[in-house]
């Protein structure tokens, strides 16, 4: 024979290759299921989303207070009635009851909708408060966060609604939003809603959001914390 | 218009009269709070402003946002008084009601101010229930697991509401509370409680947005009475080093004189011989160090005995010595003691004595010198064999009695008529002049050495005469060079004969002249005179102070002396200066008591060489 050193390792390699189950190639993340790396299960998604929207929540409660505290001394001046949310016409449960009555589907159709409601016009409300110079810094990035926060919690709302669909708790009468259901923040006067409306506004929507959210992990995954 | 008038004026006096009777419409009244337990009802309060002094009405109405339909309270009473309870239907969460109370009587009724509610904020949940806290034994150590119940009136259940709880503990004496937050659980595990001690506990919760309910009655829990480990261990610890300690202490206890001689080691006292602590300790060093002065030291220096010790006396070598042969050697074998050590050994090697040649006197030497060698003052007193010969009445005697002794410069034997020279082949060690005077060397001045004979002291009273009123030319020469030369017309003569001292020429010479000097003058043949002169002392300035004798004989020199005026001497009495270019050292020479200048200062004195 008299093959030399370098000579035994390539065919060693090669051997080694040759091998039908000895592939180097790209894998995707978690293709063999629970067994290969950990699947985030629907209570860890409804946990994730809550969280979100607690955070969102609590962005909103302080932005409002802000203003209320800095631009609105009165607290309950006559001007404070205000205009309807543009999200008013979308019908939410105004109490338990209702929100229980819900079927989970539309409960999260419903969520759904709210938060796309709230896409463009928080972006808006970020531009005009960081155009404005009487907000500090601080309460814009409040608000760029929270649009931010919104859209991210969408997404993952979409996809409990998805493993839902999956896990076959959904039936198929969500549908996907289009884009028609996306409303512009546009009161019925038709003017622009101010700033301090859309934070009101948007305060009390994201607490029924995140209300909603809680009823519906209750419903389904109801292990821990229910 | 006149009964508008009229009513008017009439609805005026009415108040004023009421007013005088004390009643009036009712006040403000103004809402206080509202509350919802549980986000599913809640509940309005006010205050009354004041009755106006009639029975007065109130009355809650609302409208929600954006309608206008005004609503009653749906129950006053279910709250209590002065309150509003809106149950489930009529509650709308995410809704905002407006509400105001209306206070009316008889006389009028008054309306609060309105209040802007939304019930999901005033969401205040009621205490919690069922708080218990028990004492759980672990290995590690005893705890208190308090564990409750969320408040009936909540629905967490369906996840409608998320309530947070607090506890709180506090032992009863203390004033601050002890505060965990235990979250969404009902239960917690309180540590580091104390034991044997009595503990309150409280617990409360909150929803995630809105009031903290009110804290539940007490509980109270007892710790058991415990040790824990750690303090255990610590006791043990104590404990072991205790017992170290105890048995170091009695070890050191029972060693403690070696420990002391280890630690402190002894100082020790001063050594000194006659050294009294005690007197030191009293104070007066002066005392303490007398003790240590020794009597007679350092010894004085007597240099008289010193000095007549070393005095010694040498031949010279081309002296011939005429001597009673018989009586001196009778005295020098007595009196000749080589073991004397001293008389005049060391003089022998004194450079300064000009020995010529040491070993032919040193044997007389030594005798001599231990003849010489008694003090000064007992040499006369000397009661040795060599008294053999017997103290001559004369010159001794007389010498002795007139305390005039001859320097020792000039002749030794004269005045010391006990004393024997050495015979035999001892030649009497002589003291020349020049010798004496001259350090540098011997020289043998032959011709001018003129011996004397001891003998003829004895024997014959000798006298210096006087040479009277002649310069005599001859003159025996004595300086530092050592002249040989000799004096001219003084022959040397075998016979010992005196020589006296003419007189110190200017050129520092001392003139001696013999007195056998036939070249004397008649004239001074009355100036034979028993004239000696003895060396006072020598000062410092190298002079040889003579002292004259104070005597009749005087007297006769002075006669003498008026004849020779010019060429005598100095005056006979007075102290005649010669000065000697010996070259002597300078110090003084002592002069003894009897009369002998005490050369050992000079020899002693002398640079040796």
């Amino acid at each position: 024979f008299g093959l030399s050193l370098p000579a035994v390792a390539v065919l060693l390699v090669a051997l080694l290759c040759l091998d039908p189950h000895c592939r180097v190639g790209s894998a995707p993340i978690c293709a063999h299921g629970p067994s290969g790396c950990h699947i985030p299960s629907l209570a860890d998604l409804f946990d994730r989303v809550i969280q979100h929207s607690a955070r969102m929540h609590s962005l909103s409660n302080d932005l409002h207070s802000e203003f209320e505290q800095y631009f609105l001394p009165s607290k309950n001046h006559i001007g404070k009635i205000y205009r309807k949310c543009h999200t008013s016409n979308i019908l939410t449960p105004n109490g338990k009851d209702n929100a229980q009555k819900l079927a989970r589907e539309e409960l999260t159709e419903v969520i759904l909708k709210l938060l796309m409601a709230w896409r463009d016009p928080l972006f808006q409300l970020h531009q005009s408060m960081a155009h404005q110079q009487d907000f500090n810094s601080f309460s814009s990035n409040k608000a760029l966060e929270m649009g931010d926060m919104a859209h991210e919690l969408r997404k993952g709302v979409e996809k409990v609604a998805e493993k839902m669909r999956v896990l076959g708790m959904l039936g198929n009468s969500v549908t996907g939003l289009s884009a028609a259901e996306a409303m512009l923040p546009l009161s019925d006067s038709g003017e622009a809603m101010s700033d301090y409306e859309l934070l009101y506004c948007f305060r009390r929507d994201s607490n029924k959001v995140q209300n909603y959210l809680k009823i519906l992990k209750c419903r389904i995954v109801p292990e821990h914390d229910c | 218009m006149r009964n508008s008038g009229a009513m008017l004026i009439l609805t005026f006096i009415a108040i004023l009269i009421l007013q005088a009777a004390g009643v009036s419409p009712p006040g403000k009244p103004r809402l206080t709070s509202c509350r919802s337990p549980e986000k599913e009802t809640f509940t309005c309060w006010w205050e009354p402003g004041g009755d106006g002094g009639l029975p007065t009405t109130y009355a809650l109405y609302y409208h929600l946002e954006n309608s206008e339909t005004v609503y009653e309270c749906p129950d006053y009473r279910t709250a209590g008084e002065n309150s509003c309870f809106f149950n489930k239907n009529d509650t709308s969460l995410w809704v905002n009601y407006n509400i105001t109370v209306v206070a009316s009587n008889a006389l009028g009724k008054n309306i609060s101010d309105p209040v802007e509610v939304d019930v999901v904020y005033i969401v205040q949940p009621n205490t919690p229930e069922h708080v218990t806290a028990v004492v759980v034994h672990d290995e590690q150590g005893p705890f208190v697991r308090v564990s409750w119940e969320k408040p009936r009136t909540a629905d967490t259940r369906s996840g409608w509401i998320t309530l947070l709880y607090q506890l709180r503990v506090k032992q009863e004496k203390d004033k601050e509370w002890e505060e965990y937050n235990a979250g969404m659980q009902k239960y917690y595990n309180v540590f580091s409680l104390h034991p044997d001690k009595e503990y309150m506990v409280q617990v409360r919760c909150k929803p995630d947005h809105g009031f903290w309910s009110e804290w539940t009655q007490t509980t109270y829990v007892k710790m058991p009475d415990y040790i824990t480990r750690e303090r255990s261990l610590w006791i043990m610890i104590t404990i072991f080093f205790v017992f170290i300690v105890v048995i170091l202490t009695w070890t050191l206890n029972v060693k403690r004189n070696s420990v002391k001689l280890c630690l402190l080691p002894a100082v020790p006292g001063p050594k000194i011989k006659g050294f009294d602590k005690q007197l030191l300790k009293s104070g007066k060093s002066e005392e303490v160090f007398n003790t240590l002065v020794i009597q007679g030291f350092p010894p004085t220096t007597d240099y008289d005995n010193l000095l007549v010790e070393y005095l010694e006396v040498f031949d010279n070598e081309e002296q011939e010595l005429v001597l009673d042969g018989k009586d001196l050697s009778e005295d020098c074998m007595k009196s000749k003691s080589p073991s004397d050590i001293d008389s005049g050994r060391g003089s022998c090697d004194s450079h300064t004595l000009l020995l010529e040649k040491c070993m032919d006197g040193r044997e007389g030497s030594g005798s001599n010198q231990h003849q010489y060698s008694q003090h000064g003052e007992t040499r006369w007193a000397s009661t040795e064999s060599s008294e053999s010969q017997g103290p001559e009445p004369g010159s001794p005697d007389s010498a002795n009695g007139r305390g005039k002794t001859w320097p020792v410069v000039f002749s030794s034997p004269q005045p010391q008529p006990h004393h024997h020279y050495p015979v035999g082949a001892a030649k009497p060690a002589y003291h020349s002049v020049p010798e004496i005077l001259n350090h540098l060397s011997p020289h043998a001045m032959s011709s001018n050495y003129h011996q004397l004979n001891h003998q003829d002291i004895l024997q014959q009273e000798r006298r210096f005469s006087k040479p009277a009123c002649r310069h005599s030319q001859s003159y025996n020469q004595f300086n530092l060079d050592g002249i040989d030369t000799s004096a001219p017309g003084v022959a040397p003569s075998p016979s010992l004969e005196y020589v006296e001292v003419q007189r110190v020429n200017p050129e520092n010479m001392l003139l001696l002249r013999p007195l056998s000097d036939p070249n004397r003058e008649p004239e001074g043949s009355d100036c034979t005179r028993e004239d000696y002169s003895k060396v006072k002392e020598v000062t410092s300035n190298n002079i040889l102070l003579l002292q004259r004798d104070m005597s009749h004989q005087c007297v006769d020199d002075y006669s003498q002396a008026d004849q020779c005026t010019t060429q005598q001497p100095p005056h006979p009495c007075k102290p005649a200066v010669h000065q000697s270019n010996s070259g002597m050292p300078q110090e003084a020479i002592r002069v003894m008591g009897n009369g002998y200048v005490d050369s050992t200062v000079l020899i002693n004195l002398a640079p040796s060489t």
